[in-house]
């Protein structure tokens, strides 16, 4: 039973289909196969479509639908975990959002859930988020890392505002910061002051793990 | 008045008209089923008290089928751009094509291609060879280098729309950030000109707070409104080029709806541009196909509501440097938008996506832009220009037409030349040091930065602008967007300028 469990686990990821992976989840929970384990086939699952990416035989849009299928799936085995006394597993905290005054969600969406499915616990706050709201939401979590993007012209210098003020509330130093955005470049990213850019969306997820000293 | 280009034949279509009715039926059923959602409580009101369906705590608006193609009738088919210096004033709409000044956030280095915060000087000299070129018709002051050093971001727009008053006397246009657009509509309604509100919705179908406020804020003021609906096919939006025209009709008769419970009879026109994702990037595709044929569609909508285009097809390129790719994406989306029945264009100056703006992008994109608004105008038809009679009496070789008074009188008329290009013969190329395009549009950079004097501004003008910078300054530093060090960067970087 096991072994047919984690298999439709690492078929339902493939396969891009939420309510299966949520399914054989709950399955996986009822039949008391170790959760951590099941974690594990969804990780290997992911990993098979992260190659497939890389070597271009999978786009954008099967990362993403993997991603939600194993995001339908991790809560119900992070609950078993934490049920059992264990401790739920993730790389890194992550608050993530638009900067105030940007509107563009999907930059920063696709970030979040592949981060997400890479294992960090991702706290998305959404678009048009003001350095206030940046702040609350890392004190809050007790985020590890701020990824913030601005796709236009006019925006992408908010990014600045935010590290700045993060400076005079005294917390800059304790979460690293990413930023993305179609505007900006590594050199813009230097000059306001963050830690990290990275152009593309998997690109942020090894630039994550890299500044959370989890692998590049 | 300026002229512009006027298209002088049919124009393209890539859709039949019965599916362009399916596509705006499509969208009428989207904005009645479904609706937008609208997070502005004066706005949700107004949408109620005019026959919507408003959902106040989903913040959500159903727009029956009936009022919006009674706002589709209340936009005017033409308005109004009113330039400082009138004879830059454009009259948008109809078979009229004009190009916009681009954007790009920072200054490039063309010899590392590597990008920096522009300084004041480069923006000042940017905007002279804006008002010189004489096919970018509409300024875009405020959207480009928008990184500039030592002015704090809360007043870089501010800051822009500034120099673009004092270096040139054209048209010029606004965004909306931070309550910023209150300022630029003050300064230029005591300027006495108008500034075209640029408003952008977000999708799929949502109007977030600021936008909200940034329409009632231009419509107010009877400024003329470009809502754009901006969006990658496959993320943002459908993947399908027919989906993604629904979805991009629905948003735009949304925020026309909007705009005409305003300020009934506003002039609007809408700003587009659907472009593919790169689907293993995650980032915009520019110069793609599928963005020329979505423009064109959208296109063919307006054409039929008759409501000025506004495209971004050939805005900007994914190239990094001034090269062949940056020449070819550019020119195709801008040539088909063109001859499918744009109005205006915005074109000139910048590539990188948006990270780069350059004054000598901007010098030769004025020879794309020449060339598109040449082949616009047509053919003229009629007895002179057919000149039968001169066929007839030249006859065959040794006849020819360089001796000919027909031939003095209408080459330079009927020929384009760019002023940027090469043209040189081989042996004088090699000769005069290997001159390309990049080269000569260095030399007509620093031409035009010795000869052109855009129309000073009057004492009366400047202190108008002055004053309401300062009072600008003053607001955010009161709301803290200004700290006390950038307060100082700021004011030594004014002055030393």
């Amino acid at each position: 039973m096991e072994t047919e469990i984690l298999e439709n686990l690492k078929k339902a990821v493939v396969a891009y289909d939420c309510e299966g992976a949520a399914s054989w989840a709950r399955k996986a929970v009822e039949e008391k196969v170790d959760p951590v384990k099941a974690l594990g086939a969804l990780t290997e699952a992911i990993r098979q479509v992260g190659d497939g990416y890389e070597k271009e035989e999978l786009w954008l849009p099967d990362l993403v639908g993997a991603a939600e299928s194993m995001q339908s799936a991790t809560p119900i085995l992070n609950e078993a975990i934490k049920r059992a006394g264990g401790k739920k597993q993730s790389l890194g905290t992550v608050v993530a959002g638009a900067v105030f005054g940007d509107i563009h969600s999907i930059g920063i969406t696709m970030v979040s859930t592949l981060l997400t499915a890479a294992g960090f616990e991702v706290h998305m706050l959404g678009v048009n988020i003001s350095a206030e709201q940046f702040t609350e939401a890392i004190r809050e979590y007790e985020a590890d890392i701020l990824a913030m993007s601005a796709l236009l012209t006019m925006t992408a210098p908010e990014q600045k505002r935010v590290i700045d003020f993060l400076k005079k509330e005294g917390i800059r130093d304790k979460v690293k910061i990413m930023v993305g955005g179609g505007s900006i470049n590594a050199d813009f990213a230097k000059a306001i002051g963050a830690d990290g850019y990275d152009p593309t969306a998997p690109g942020a997820v090894s630039l994550a793990r890299k500044l959370t000293g989890k692998g590049g | 008045m300026l002229k512009g280009f006027t298209r002088r034949f049919k124009a393209l279509e890539v859709v039949t008209e019965e599916e362009l009715d399916a596509i705006h039926r499509g969208a009428l059923d989207v904005l009645e089923t479904t609706g937008v959602r609208v997070e502005h409580d004066r706005a949700l009101k107004l949408f109620a008290k005019n026959d919507c369906q408003v959902d106040f705590e989903e913040k959500r608006v159903r727009i029956p089928p009936w009022l919006v193609e009674d706002c589709l009738r209340k936009c005017p088919s033409s308005y109004l751009a009113k330039a400082r210096d009138p004879k830059y004033d454009l009259r948008i709409g109809g078979n009229t094509f004009y190009f916009l000044q681009g954007m790009g956030m920072r200054y490039v280095d063309l010899d590392t291609w590597e990008t920096r915060p522009a300084t004041i000087k480069e923006h000042r000299e940017a905007m002279i060879v804006a008002d010189a070129l004489e096919n970018m018709h509409f300024a875009g002051a405020y959207e480009f280098y928008m990184d500039r050093a030592g002015i704090p971001s809360c007043m870089v727009m501010l800051e822009n729309l500034a120099s673009g008053l004092r270096y040139s006397g054209k048209a010029e246009h606004m965004g909306y950030s931070l309550d910023c657009e209150k300022f630029a509509i003050k300064m230029a309604k005591e300027l006495g000109i108008n500034l075209q509100g640029e408003l952008g919705m977000a999708t799929p179908l949502t109007f977030y707070k600021e936008v909200v406020d940034a329409t009632f804020s231009f419509a107010e003021a009877g400024f003329p409104l470009s809502p754009a609906t901006v969006f990658t096919l496959g993320a943002e939006g459908p993947a399908t080029l027919a989906a993604a025209t629904v979805l991009a009709d629905a948003g735009m008769m949304a925020h026309i709806v909007m705009g005409q419970l305003i300020k009934p009879g506003i002039g609007i026109s809408i700003q587009h541009g659907i472009k593919p994702m790169d689907m293993k990037r995650g980032t915009p595709r520019y110069g793609a196909v599928s963005k020329g044929l979505t423009t064109v569609m959208v296109n063919q909508l307006l054409r039929r509501y008759a409501i000025p285009s506004f495209s971004t097809a050939g805005f900007t390129s994914n190239s990094k440097k001034i090269d062949f790719q940056c020449g070819f994406e550019k020119a195709t989306g801008t040539l088909v938008s063109a001859l499918s029945g744009g109005n205006m264009h915005v074109f000139h100056g910048g590539s990188a996506v948006e990270l780069f703006y350059s004054p000598i992008l901007s010098i030769l994109d004025d020879d794309i832009a020449g060339w598109i608004g040449h082949f616009l105008e047509g053919v003229v038809v009629n007895d002179e220009r057919l000149a039968i009679n001169l066929i007839n009496e030249v006859g065959p070789i040794p006849g020819h037409y360089l001796n000919r008074e027909h031939t003095r009188k209408w080459w330079k008329e009927e020929q384009f030349i760019p002023k940027a290009t090469d043209r040189e013969v081989y042996p004088v190329w090699i000769k005069t040091g290997k001159k390309d395009a990049i080269d000569h549009a260095k030399e007509r950079m620093e031409e035009i930065l010795a000869t052109h004097k855009p129309k000073p501004l009057t004492s009366g003008e400047e202190q108008i602008i002055e004053d309401v910078l300062k009072e600008a300054r003053e607001y955010y530093r009161k709301k803290g967007l200004i700290t006390d060090e950038e307060w100082a960067v700021y004011m030594k970087t004014l002055e030393s300028n």
